[in-house]
């Protein structure tokens, strides 16, 4: 690895530490999520029946939908702090095998994966809009 | 094709020349076609399908058009604002909001069962290797007893209860809509509103087994008048005289002729037999030669089916079981 200075090394202070744990919050909001969709909707129809229809559940999605996406957004917002937010731009030092540069790295990581989620959560919400009955 | 022929060159003469021409004619004409709709549904999936075609036709053509630019055109420096917005509505927002698009296009169309009224007529389809075992609901109720051949009136929604007694086989009649899998110990239905009279091919489409592709049906749309007299026609119990031979060679045990035999229900009920087009569920035209070479060596023609050879009876017994067989209008 070169030693070669990042030339703009001070003004990158992003704070230090891997936190492993903002990077996959938002996937993990999305898993619950969609858990709980799927889990609640097998729940009610095998003790509604068939023909059942499924208001109580679709209310029931939107909010978890709403909840999820919140708690996504705050994840977000946590992150957004950390980077630009450009989406091409060189704003990593890739030779540069530092604490804060894999900070860096991460936070854009995390950034993608809430965006991911988001979209995620919202794909597993249309269907139910379009069900009508547990059939 | 040429498999198609050494395989076929295994059998006789006769029945090559029987079935190739069906085989190539099935795959021009549009009885079997998804993309020649006689229905509600299968207008519906057809219209799916070529906005499914031409949207990633183009989709297709401006990515590679992109790519060719990219390589060939000539380079230009680019600011850094119109690389990121690219990037995004490109590689983000395009495809996120096309594939939503498309879910909710495709949700949009799943039948709404919710408070449905109640169909004009109910068919109760039992899929068995390798046929279709079906029973009509006649308006006082009862059961009208047929198999592999499907009639329906055309404008009427058509219920049918599909079911299954040895393996998942799937219900399909590919001019008036979708597909649905018949599941042992499940009642799955399907809804179809045939728009067109014609005549069109079912068939499983689900691999059943070895006579999985032989396991097809016509399928009628007539007027709703043309219907009533079929199924009233149905309903009678059969009228042929000579059935001597039949019983005496204990076809009775397996086939259901109403008014002459009525102990075994393994194949297919033989009431109206002669006034269906095909032998052995869609796999031969119903003809005096066919329906012989049916009897001799029905495994020769549709491999695993459950009816046993009657080449050992002498001719005559045979060919009194074929005439009364051809009676049963």
């Amino acid at each position: 690895m070169s030693a070669k200075p990042a030339h703009n090394e001070l003004e990158r202070e992003t704070g230090y530490g891997t936190d492993l744990w903002r990077v996959i919050a938002a996937p993990v909001v999305w898993a619950l999520h969609f858990l709980f969709c799927y889990v609640y909707g097998a729940v009610y129809c095998a003790k509604a029946g068939r023909d059942a229809p499924l208001d109580q559940p679709t209310i029931v999605v939107i909010v978890a939908s709403l909840v999820a996406l919140a708690l996504i957004g705050l994840s977000t917002l946590q992150i957004w702090r950390v980077r630009a937010r450009s989406l091409t731009d060189n704003d990593f030092e890739f030779e540069h095998n530092t604490p804060e540069e894999r900070h860096r790295f991460l936070s854009h990581v995390a950034l993608m994966l809430c965006v991911l989620s988001a979209v995620a959560v919202i794909y597993v919400t249309i269907p139910m809009l379009y069900l009508s009955t547990c059939r | 094709m040429r498999r198609a022929r050494l395989n076929i060159a295994g059998r006789s003469a006769r029945l090559a020349s029987a079935t190739l021409p069906a085989i190539v004619l099935a795959a021009c004409s549009p009885e079997q076609s998804a993309l020649h709709p006689a229905g509600v549904d299968a207008t519906e999936l057809a219209n799916l399908f070529w906005f499914m075609t031409i949207g990633g036709a183009v989709v297709w053509c401006v990515i590679m058009g992109a790519a060719i630019y990219a390589v060939v055109g000539k380079r230009r420096p680019r600011s850094e604002r119109f690389a990121d917005r690219f990037v995004f509505f490109g590689g983000v927002a395009f495809p996120t909001i096309g594939l939503a698009a498309l879910l909710v296009f495709g949700l949009a169309l799943l039948p709404d069962w919710r408070g449905t009224d109640a169909p004009d007529l109910r068919v109760s389809v039992v899929a068995e290797q390798f046929w279709w075992r079906l029973a009509y609901e006649g308006e006082d109720g009862v059961r009208i007893a047929t198999a592999n051949e499907v009639h329906l009136p055309v404008g009427a929604t058509v219920e049918f209860a599909l079911t299954s007694t040895d393996v998942i086989h799937s219900f399909w009649i590919p001019a008036l809509g979708g597909k649905m899998d018949a599941i042992p110990g499940r009642t799955n239905l399907l809804r179809l509103t045939p728009t067109k009279q014609g005549i069109y091919r079912g068939v499983c489409a689900e691999f059943c087994g070895t006579s999985h592709a032989l396991m097809a049906f016509p399928v009628m749309v007539h007027e709703a008048a043309d219907f009533a007299t079929w199924l009233a026609a149905q309903r009678q119990p059969a009228t042929a005289s000579g059935a001597d031979a039949f019983v005496a060679a204990g076809c009775g045990a397996c086939h259901v002729v109403r008014g002459v035999s009525e102990a075994g229900s393994v194949g297919p009920d033989l009431t109206h037999f002669a006034s269906r087009r095909s032998i052995g569920a869609g796999t031969l035209e119903l003809t005096r030669a066919n329906l012989d070479d049916w009897l001799i060596a029905p495994t020769h023609i549709k491999p695993g089916v459950r009816m046993p050879s009657f080449a050992t009876l002498p001719d005559a017994e045979r060919t009194a079981i074929v005439d009364f067989l051809l009676e049963l209008k």
